[in-house]
C-alpha cells in the first residue's frame, strides 16, 4: 500500500508542468489606444537597408519594433508586406570586408518578391520606399512604384487610403525625407525639391484624414540629410582639394589645357578661371550655372557615395574631365536643401501641434549623433559609414541598431504626449552591418 | 576596417563571456538524495566516498557497492526586461552518475574507490534568442575519480581522506556579430584538462542515536590549455577570423560540510547539514589565445561563498522498504550584475523523497525524485546590457543499486 502511493507520488512530480512560467512585462498606453497601428512613410519606415527593401530589415524596421512595445500595452497584431528573402528586388549591398565597402550580394532574389501579396493584408505597415509626401494621397501610386504596387489592395487606391480603411487608432507618420533626398541623391542633377504647397498640402489632408476618428499619434520631422554617410563619407577619403599634383610637368599641362578657357572666361568678364599649383588643387567639376559648364570644386562642397573613384584615378575625372554633377553636392544646392528642410519641418511642427500629436524631432536627433556621437546600451552611434552603427551600407538608411534608438526616441515623444508607459529596447539585440556571405 | 579593429571587435564579446562557473552536482547517492542531500553525518554504505570520507570506515559490513544515476530535466525561462519577448532553454536531460566500492581492511582501515561526477552543466538557448552573444549553448562534463582511506579510531570517532584525480571536458557556442544573410557568425570554444585534489573528513558519533561529521573538498581548478577556438564567420571575413588555440581556467570551488544526524528510534533518522561553498574563487573568466592575442579578454564573474541549508529523514518501514524526504535552500552564488545565462543559477528551494526496497539483506534498490523551484528574479550581466527575469524548474528522477555484506 506504501509504495503504491509513493510511487503516485512520484509520477504526479513528473506530471507537475515541465516547464516553469514567467509572467512578461506589462506597461500602460496612456491616452493612447495601440490595438491598431499603422505606420505611414517611405524607406525609413518600410525597413529598407543595404539598398534594398529585404524580410530581415522590414522585421527590424522602426514601426516593427514599436509594435513589439505596443504589445505590452494593449498593442495588436502588426502584419508587415514582408519580403520572402533577404536579397529583396536583388539590389541588397553587403560588406566586403577586404575593401572594406559595400558589394553587391549578386543573389536572385526569390521571384515572389516581385508578385502582389495584396491577397494577405491589409498590411500595418504603409511604409513605401521612394515615396514624397504628396504621393501618398495619390490613387493608383501602386502602378507608379513598385514597392507600394506589391501590396496595394487595388490598383487604383491610395497608400492614405489603404491605412485609413483599416481604422487605425494609432498612427505614425514619418515623411518628407525624399522631398529634399531624391533632389539630392542626383547630386541635384536631376529630380526638385518638392514645392512647398504641395508638401504642406498633402501632409495637412492626411493628418486631417488619419485623425477624423479620433485616433491619436506621432508625426516625425526631416532629418538634415547632409549628415548621412551617403553625402559625408566619400569627402573623408577625398577632399575636395584630393587633387594632388607632385610634378611641375603636370601642372604646367593643366594650366597649358585650360589656357583657352580661362581667356573666355576672363573675355566674359568672370574671376572663376581654373588655376593649378603644385600640391592640393580642387577638383575640376561640372557646373550647370556658367555658360562654360565647369569650375574648380570649393570647400564646404560634397561628393557622393556613388563617386567613381576608379575614373577619378585612371581617366583623369576632375582634371582632364570634369567630374558630372551628379556625384556633386554645390555649396548652393545643399543650402537650397537645408533651406527646404528647414521650411518643411517647420510645417510638421506646427502641423502637430494643430492636430495635438505627439512629434519626434528626428533632425535634432541627428544632429546629436553627428556632433560627438550618442552611446546607448554601450552602443556607440555616429554617423560615420559602416563604422558608426546608425546607417546600413546604403549610406541612407539606418541599420537594425539605428532603427532600435529611432523606435525609442518615437517612444519617449509618444509617453511624453499620451502619459503612456512604453519601455525603451535594446539596440545592442538588434544586427548591424551584414558582410558578404 | 582593418584586421586589428576586426579582432578586437570580437574581443569586445569575446569580452561578454565564455563558459559556465560550473553547476555544483551533489546527486552523489539516492539515500542522501532522498533525504535533501544532506549526507555528512551519515554511514553506513560507500557513498561517503563523496559526503564524508570520514565516515567510511564507520560500518559493520566487510563490502559496499554502489552504481546509480540521475536524470536532471531542466528548464530555464528568460524574460527580456522591457519587452513581452521571451525565451526558453531546451537543454538536454543531465546524467549524474556514480559508482562506489569500499571494503575493510581488518577491524580500522578501510579502502575504497569511487567514480562520480560532482560538476556539470549543460544549457542550450538556442543560436538565435536575445543572448545569443552571451551564449548560444554549454556543456561541460567533470569527472572524479577517488581511491580513498579511512581508518577508526574507535566506534565513536573515524577519519578519512581522498585523493582526487579530476578530469574535464567543455564546450561551448556563442554568437560573434559578423553575420551575412546566410552565415551567422559563431565562436566554438572546447576545450578537455586534467588535474588533482584531494577530500577529507571526519564522523563523531558519541552514542548510538548521534552522529556529527565534518568534512572537506578542495578546489580543483580546470585549467584548459589548448583548447580549440573555432569561428564561423562570412566568407570575406574568414581570413581574418578562423581557428585559433586558447587558454583558461575554470575553478571548481571548495566545499565545507558540517551536519548532524539523530536517529530517535530504531525506525527513525534525521539530519540537518550545512554546506559551505567557497564560489568566490569564481571572480573573472579569463581567455588567452595564442594566435591571435587582440581576442583575449577578462570576464567578470564576481560568485560569492554560499551556505547551504538542509534537512532530510528517513523512515525504516520494515525490512523491504525504507523511505525517505528532504529539504533545502541554495542561495545562487552568481552577482546579479554579472550573471551570465550560461550558469542561469538562482536562489532554489529543493524537495526530495525518496525509497528503497531491499529484497535481501545484501541487495537494495534505490529511488529518488528531487524537486527544484527558483523565485523568479531580474538579473542583469551589465557589461552586456544584458537583463531580464529568470526562472527554473528541475526534476530530477534517479535509480541506483546497492549490495553490501
Amino acid at each position: 500500500m506504501k509504495i503504491k502511493n509513493i510511487l503516485i507520488l512520484f509520477a504526479l512530480g513528473l506530471l507537475f508542468a515541465c516547464e516553469p512560467k514567467i509572467d512578461t512585462f506589462t506597461t500602460t498606453s496612456g491616452e493612447a489606444d495601440f490595438s491598431k497601428y499603422v505606420s505611414l512613410g517611405n524607406s525609413l519606415t518600410s525597413g529598407y537597408a543595404d539598398g534594398d527593401l529585404y524580410k530581415s530589415g522590414q522585421e527590424n524596421s522602426y514601426p516593427a519594433i514599436l509594435a513589439g512595445q505596443f504589445e505590452a500595452a494593449g498593442g495588436g497584431e502588426f502584419k508587415q508586406p514582408l519580403m520572402f528573402d533577404e536579397y529583396g528586388f536583388g539590389r541588397r549591398f553587403l560588406l566586403d570586408a577586404s575593401i572594406p565597402g559595400p558589394v553587391l550580394a549578386g543573389v536572385a532574389p526569390d521571384e515572389r518578391n516581385f508578385q502582389s501579396i495584396a491577397g494577405d493584408g491589409p498590411f500595418n505597415n504603409m511604409g513605401v520606399p521612394g515615396a514624397k509626401s504628396f504621393h501618398l494621397g495619390i490613387a493608383g501610386y501602386g502602378t507608379l512604384n513598385p514597392y507600394f504596387g506589391r501590396f496595394a489592395s487595388a490598383a487604383t487606391t491610395s497608400v492614405l487610403a489603404d491605412a485609413i480603411a483599416q481604422n487605425p487608432t494609432f498612427f505614425s507618420l514619418w515623411i518628407g525625407n525624399n522631398d529634399v533626398l531624391a533632389y539630392a541623391l542626383t547630386g541635384a542633377s536631376s529630380d526638385s525639391i518638392t514645392p512647398m504647397p504641395y508638401f504642406a498640402g498633402s501632409i495637412g489632408a492626411m493628418l486631417q484624414k488619419l485623425t477624423e476618428n479620433g485616433a491619436k499619434g506621432i508625426i516625425a520631422n526631416i532629418p538634415n540629410i547632409t549628415s548621412i554617410p551617403y553625402f559625408t563619407f566619400m569627402n573623408t577619403r577625398l577632399p575636395y582639394n584630393g587633387l594632388v599634383l607632385t610634378e611641375q610637368a603636370q601642372v604646367d599641362a593643366l594650366n597649358a589645357g585650360y589656357a583657352p578657357l580661362n581667356a573666355f572666361i576672363k573675355s566674359i568678364g568672370s574671376t572663376d578661371t581654373l588655376a593649378f599649383a603644385l600640391g592640393q588643387n580642387g577638383f575640376v567639376i561640372a557646373e550647370n550655372d556658367v555658360l562654360w559648364g565647369m569650375r574648380q570644386m570649393k570647400s564646404g562642397e560634397l561628393f557622393l557615395l556613388t563617386l567613381p573613384t576608379d575614373s577619378i584615378k585612371n581617366y583623369g575625372y576632375g582634371s582632364q574631365t570634369p567630374i558630372p554633377d551628379k556625384y556633386i553636392l554645390s555649396t548652393g544646392e545643399i543650402n537650397e536643401i537645408k533651406t527646404a528642410t528647414t521650411a518643411f519641418n517647420t510645417v510638421i511642427k506646427n502641423y502637430a501641434q494643430q492636430f495635438d500629436i505627439a512629434f519626434v524631432d528626428m533632425n535634432a536627433k541627428l544632429s546629436e549623433i553627428e556632433q560627438g556621437g550618442v552611446v546607448y546600451d554601450g552602443v556607440p552611434f555616429t554617423t560615420a559609414f559602416i563604422t558608426g552603427n546608425s546607417f546600413s551600407l546604403d549610406g541612407v538608411h539606418m541599420t537594425g541598431k539605428g532603427n532600435a534608438l529611432a523606435a525609442n526616441y518615437f517612444i519617449d515623444a509618444i509617453n511624453a504626449k499620451y502619459g503612456s508607459v512604453i519601455k525603451h529596447v535594446s539596440p545592442r539585440l538588434y544586427p548591424g552591418i551584414y558582410y558578404y556571405q | 576596417m582593418k584586421k586589428s579593429t576586426l579582432l578586437l571587435l570580437v574581443l569586445c564579446l569575446s569580452a561578454t563571456s565564455v563558459f559556465s562557473g560550473g553547476y555544483q552536482v551533489r546527486l552523489q547517492g539516492h539515500r542522501q538524495t532522498g533525504m535533501g542531500l544532506v549526507g555528512v553525518s551519515l554511514f553506513g554504505d560507500a557513498s561517503t566516498i563523496f559526503y564524508n570520507p570520514g565516515a567510511m570506515s564507520k560500518t559493520n559490513n566487510k563490502f559496499s557497492f554502489l552504481v546509480g544515476g540521475s536524470g536532471i530535466f531542466n528548464n530555464t525561462v528568460f524574460s527580456l526586461e522591457n519587452s513581452t519577448y521571451q525565451a526558453k532553454t531546451d537543454n538536454p536531460m543531465g546524467t549524474p552518475v556514480f559508482l562506489y566500492a569500499a571494503g575493510k581492511l581488518g577491524e580500522k582501515w578501510s579502502l575504497g574507490l569511487g567514480v562520480y561526477t560532482p560538476y556539470g552543466s549543460s544549457a542550450k538557448w538556442g543560436d538565435d534568442w536575445a543572448g545569443k552573444n552571451l551564449i548560444q549553448d554549454i556543456s561541460m562534463k567533470v569527472f572524479f575519480i577517488q581511491p580513498t582511506v579511512g581508518y577508526k579510531f574507535s566506534d565513536k570517532l573515524s577519519i578519512g581522506a581522498g585523493f582526487v584525480y579530476a578530469t574535464g571536458d567543455v564546450e561551448l557556442n556563442k554568437a560573434v556579430p559578423y553575420s551575412s544573410p546566410t552565415v551567422q557568425g559563431q565562436a566554438n570554444l572546447q576545450g578537455k584538462t586534467t588535474n588533482y585534489g584531494f577530500n577529507a573528513g571526519i564522523l563523531y558519533t558519541p552514542n548510538e542515536d548521534w552522529s556529527v561529521g565534518l568534512s572537506y573538498r578542495s578546489e580543483v581548478t580546470m585549467a584548459l590549455s589548448d583548447g580549440d577556438a573555432t569561428f564561423t564567420v562570412p566568407s570575406s571575413l574568414a581570413g581574418a577570423l578562423s581557428k585559433d588555440k586558447f587558454d583558461a581556467d575554470l575553478p571548481l570551488p571548495a566545499n565545507l560540510d558540517f551536519g548532524f544526524a539523530y536517529r530517535s528510534s530504531e525506525k527513525f533518522l534525521f539530519s540537518v547539514e550545512f554546506n559551505y561553498v567557497l564560489w568566490e574563487t569564481y571572480d573573472t573568466l579569463k581567455f588567452t589565445f595564442k594566435g591571435n592575442p587582440a581576442l583575449n579578454s577578462s570576464n567578470p564573474r564576481e560568485y560569492t561563498n554560499r551556505l547551504i541549508t538542509r534537512i532530510g529523514g528517513e523512515y525504516i518501514v520494515n525490512d523491504l522498504i525504507t523511505v525517505r524526504a528532504g529539504a533545502y535552500y541554495d542561495p545562487s552564488p552568481t552577482n546579479k550584475n554579472f550573471f551570465n545565462p550560461e550558469t542561469p543559477s538562482l536562489d532554489t528551494y529543493g524537495m526530495s523523497f525518496g525509497l528503497s526496497i531491499n529484497p535481501t539483506k545484501k541487495f537494495a534498490i534505490d529511488l529518488s525524485y528531487l524537486h527544484l523551484e527558483t523565485q523568479e528574479t531580474t538579473k542583469s550581466y551589465t557589461p552586456e546590457y544584458f537583463t531580464g527575469n529568470y526562472k527554473t524548474r528541475t526534476m530530477i528522477p534517479g535509480i541506483g543499486l546497492s549490495y553490501k555484506f
